[in-house]
């Protein structure tokens, strides 16, 4: 039997026994989020918050940063110390903390445009360095909190408010990127893998060295309706049929297309040991290289 | 008795079309020949949160919102629980029978409620409850008398792409809404009668009309990053880029995008970029690449307040100070502040031209109030054809041919300006560098020289200022016993404080700066001299004008109304605190 029937009023939240069974890790007082009905983005910050349950964190533990943009807000409902910062810099500034702070566990939540475009340089040579950051990218292919415009992972042909006649760009292929700039983990799901999505971010938490998690998300409103996506039960759908995982894959051949024939590769496709910017200092300070 | 002056306000949340429907509502207005002021008030979010918009409409021009609801459409709770307070005594509130709202309340404060089944009838009459607005404009017409004909041809225009039935649909929901409020009673002291034979109007806000004011300045190059309030002028120019023949390019950040326009604008490009704030102080650098490679460059800054971050989707006026004197070093820039829209659409269409004559960065300032306000105007002042193009001293392919000298890219000349040669001419190669440098464009350190370059930029102000910076514009009595000095779109507010005031006896003038900087420092010092107790009005805490016209007169004014809280002036505001001063 269905929960509700179309015809019957939905209840008012007022009415209904509501806690979060992650609430500890969320700011209830902040609720409810500002994002649209059908984003991605509540499914990601949910996975995360089971992840740094299911691996013990306690509130004091980690650091959540964050650029600005929709993805950007996660910093705001995140219970834990938390930064809004400015547009693309969120690595640059968690870097700080890290440097500064190496006790403390440090996440970065933004989005694609956030991270890729205007922060892109900030994130290779995060990468780089291989300095022990937890990167999580929710990749939704637009600049949601603008309007839907184009962005650096927008797929080729498809359109958004600046791309009226379809994209002229090649997007980036994220994993690749993330990979050959030196990232010792890069995982990609989509949000309809939650459970896979929530054991790579218990991954990304505990190992140490620059990590990655893209996550590709609905954004009905910015994305999914202006390209014949649907709504974002259409677009989960379409990530079902789409989707084929492939652990291990050669990053170079994970790239999205607009094609809706196309595979969306997802899996753990870099897992593996180097020394961090961190220990790379000590050793050379100590006199060991 | 047929209405003067009245504000509907529509509320609800992000994503319920309430844009869309007073933009329809304020289309129908202007045809009937009343005049709309539209003013969107909304949060940094996308969808949920509580958003209005709010629709002035009057019979004569006018330039700015008034405090005070006279009908307010109420399409969920939070909107009465925000509004009900500014509701006139005799005004009324059009909701949804079905939502949860305290009737009694409204009526204790001489409101009067107007319960509607706007759902109900949008189903039952439309077939779908998105059309629950529709029916509430019907219930505004039922309620104010206004002739339904003017929303009908909006309703057939705005849908027909959608196909006959939906046209017919939403006819029917707009009756039903009128036949409602009929049926019942409900009465309102409101009588919206047309104005005939008013002539066309054009509804336009201050970022579209900066935008065609771009392209009919002859803009075909755009690079920029999107900002809120400044991404409607990309988007727009973008939409039409195939049919303008314009260059348009989203790049990876504002750094990008204005050195992109550097670049374009270097080979004969009119090259515009557009912001807010944040990207600005990203633009500073290649800013000052502009001034010292004396590349035309043009920037549109549509403030929003900050620091950082600020308040991403509303107004002020802090960014001026940041803008005269952002990058290192000494170096000239013209600063335009349109305060209407028939001035915005002239800085867009100056601009190009005084970036070439000048050959410096010339920026325009507005802020969210200008760029996302709605209002009606006479068509000419959107004159598309009639914008002249300036390009300055700019070397013809035959004067290049001629050319025996060699070509000196910053040849010292009376004026300061060095006549300019696109790259691509065998007679005028030259190379152009940010470092300090000789008149042909080789670097140098020597001192000498040094002084000569500084001097001929500066000296390009000066020729600007004495050329092509216009006065402000003043209005009111010569004698008032109070003058206003303002900048940007507070003029507006201020435009309709004169006339309160005046109502009130206090007679006030005023003084609006559209072109800020080089600050016309003549025509303000004669105002302020001539004025008996000076008052400025902008939307900033430190008072960034008045600190520019005492750096730059000597002069300082008496008070100040300094507001910050993200909210345009109100003309009831500025009457208020007017009132304090004197
Ligand atoms: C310097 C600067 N430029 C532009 C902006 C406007 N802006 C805010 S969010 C955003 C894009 C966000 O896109 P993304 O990172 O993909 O996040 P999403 O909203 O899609 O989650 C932009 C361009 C800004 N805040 N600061
Ligand atoms: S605009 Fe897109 S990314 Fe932003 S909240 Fe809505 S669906 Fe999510
Ligand atoms: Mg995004």
């Amino acid at each position: 039997m269905p929960l509700t029937t179309l015809d019957e009023k939905p209840k008012k939240p007022q009415d209904v026994e509501t806690t979060h069974p992650m609430e500890k890790y969320l700011r209830p007082d902040r609720l409810p989020h500002i994002w649209c009905s059908g984003c991605g983005l509540g499914t990601a910050l949910n996975a995360y918050c089971h992840a740094l349950d299911d691996e013990g964190f306690g509130l004091d533990d980690f650091a959540v940063v964050s650029g600005i943009g929709c993805t950007g807000r996660v910093a705001g409902y995140v219970a834990s110390d938390s930064y809004h910062t400015t547009h693309g810099r969120a690595i640059p500034f968690a870097t700080g903390l890290k440097l500064a702070n190496p006790e403390m566990n440090v996440t970065v939540f933004s989005g694609d445009g956030d991270l890729f475009s205007i922060g892109g340089n900030h994130f290779i040579h995060a990468a780089r360095r291989n300095v022990d950051l937890s990167v999580i990218c929710v990749n939704n292919y637009t600049y949601g909190m603008t309007g839907g415009q184009v962005g650096p992972t927008t797929p080729k042909t498809a359109r958004a408010t600046t791309a009226p006649y379809g994209n002229f760009e090649r997007p980036f292929n994220l994993p690749n990127l993330a990979a050959s700039a030196g990232a010792v983990y890069v995982a990609r799901w989509t949000s309809l893998h939650v459970r896979r999505m929530k054991k790579a971010f218990q991954k990304i938490l505990t190992k140490k060295g620059f990590t990655f998690v893209e996550v590709i998300s609905p954004c009905p409103t910015g994305f999914g309706r202006k390209n014949g996506q649907g709504e974002a039960l259409d677009e989960l759908k379409s990530y079902k049929e789409r989707s084929v995982i492939r652990d291990g894959a050669d990053p170079t051949k994970v790239d999205i297309k607009m094609d809706p024939d196309s595979d969306i590769v997802v899996g753990t496709f870099v897992d593996k040991e180097k020394s961090t910017y961190s220990e790379v200092k000590e050793q050379q300070l100590a006199g060991k290289v | 008795m047929v209405t003067d002056d009245m504000t509907i306000v529509f509320g609800g949340n992000a994503g319920q079309g309430i844009r869309s429907t007073g933009l329809g509502f304020i289309k129908a207005i202007a045809r009937s020949g009343l005049f709309p002021f539209g003013r969107q008030d909304y949060r940094s979010r996308i969808r949920g949160g509580h958003n209005f918009f709010e629709i002035r409409v009057a019979r004569k021009q006018v330039y700015s919102h008034t405090e005070g609801i006279d009908l307010l459409v109420a399409i969920t709770e939070d909107t009465v629980t925000e509004h009900l307070d500014e509701i006139v005594e005799g005004g009324g509130v059009i909701y949804d029978d079905d939502l949860d709202v305290d009737a009694e309340e409204m009526e204790e404060k001489g409101v009067k409620p107007y319960p509607v089944p706007l759902e109900q009838i949008a189903m039952e009459e439309g077939g779908a409850k998105i059309m629950a607005n529709t029916a509430a404009i019907g219930a505004i017409i039922g309620l104010t008398g206004f002739d339904i004909s003017y929303i009908e041809g909006i309703i057939e225009e705005n849908f027909a792409v959608k196909g006959d039935e939906v046209v017919k649909n939403n006819l029917d929901v707009a009756n039903a809404g009128v036949e409602y409020v009929n049926s019942h009673g409900y009465s309102s002291n409101y009588d919206l009668e047309p104005i005939p034979e008013s002539g066309e109007r054009m509804v336009i806000n201050g970022n579209q009309a900066f935008a065609l004011g771009a392209v009919a300045g002859g803009c075909n190059f755009i690079s920029a990053y999107p900002m809120t309030p400044s991404t409607s002028v990309l988007e727009w120019i973008t939409k039409h880029s195939k049919e303008l023949n314009i260059v348009t390019k989203q790049p990876e950040s504002e750094l990008a995008a204005v050195n992109m326009a550097i670049g374009a604008s270097h080979v004969g490009a009119r090259a515009l970029v557009t912001t807010s704030g944040g990207g600005f102080s990203l633009m500073v650098e290649a800013l000052g690449l502009s001034g010292m490679t004396e590349t035309p460059l043009v920037i549109a800054e549509v403030s929003r307040p900050g620091p950082s971050t600020g308040l991403p989707t509303r107004t002020g006026q802090g960014d001026l100070m940041s803008i005269v004197h952002a990058s290192q070093g000494d170096f000239p820039r013209i600063v335009l502040t349109p305060g209407t829209i028939q001035e915005a659409f002239q800085a867009g269409a100056r601009s190009f031209n005084l970036a070439e004559k000048y050959q410096m960065p010339v920026i325009t300032l507005s802020d969210q109030h200008l760029a996302d306000s709605v209002r009606a105007v006479d068509p000419d002042v959107i004159d598309m054809e009639g914008a002249e193009i300036d390009r300055g001293e700019f070397l013809t392919e035959e004067e290049l041919d001629a050319l025996e000298e060699p070509y000196l890219r910053h040849k010292f000349t009376e004026g300061g300006v060095s006549p300019r040669a696109v790259p691509g001419h065998e007679n005028a190669v030259y190379k152009t560098t940010g470092n300090e440098h000789t008149e042909k464009g080789d670097i140098t350190e020597d001192p000498e020289l040094r002084t000569k370059m500084m001097d001929k930029r500066a000296k390009k102000a000066k020729t600007a200022l004495k050329k092509d910076i216009e006065p402000p514009v003043a209005e009111g009595p010569e004698d008032a016993e109070v003058s206003l000095v303002c900048w940007g779109s507070t003029y507006g507010a201020v435009k309709e404080a004169l006339e309160k005031l005046e109502e009130e006896g206090v007679s006030a003038n005023l003084c609006h700066l559209k072109d800020a900087w080089p600050l016309p420092a003549d025509p303000v010092v004669d105002f302020l001299e001539g004025a008996e107790k000076t008052v400025i009005v902008e939307g900033n805490d430190s008072g960034e004008m008045k600190k520019l016209i005492s750096q730059e007169t000597g002069k300082v004014v008496d008070h100040e109304i300094l507001k910050y809280d993200g909210r345009p002036f109100t003309p009831e505001y500025i009457v208020q605190k007017v009132e304090e001063v004197i």
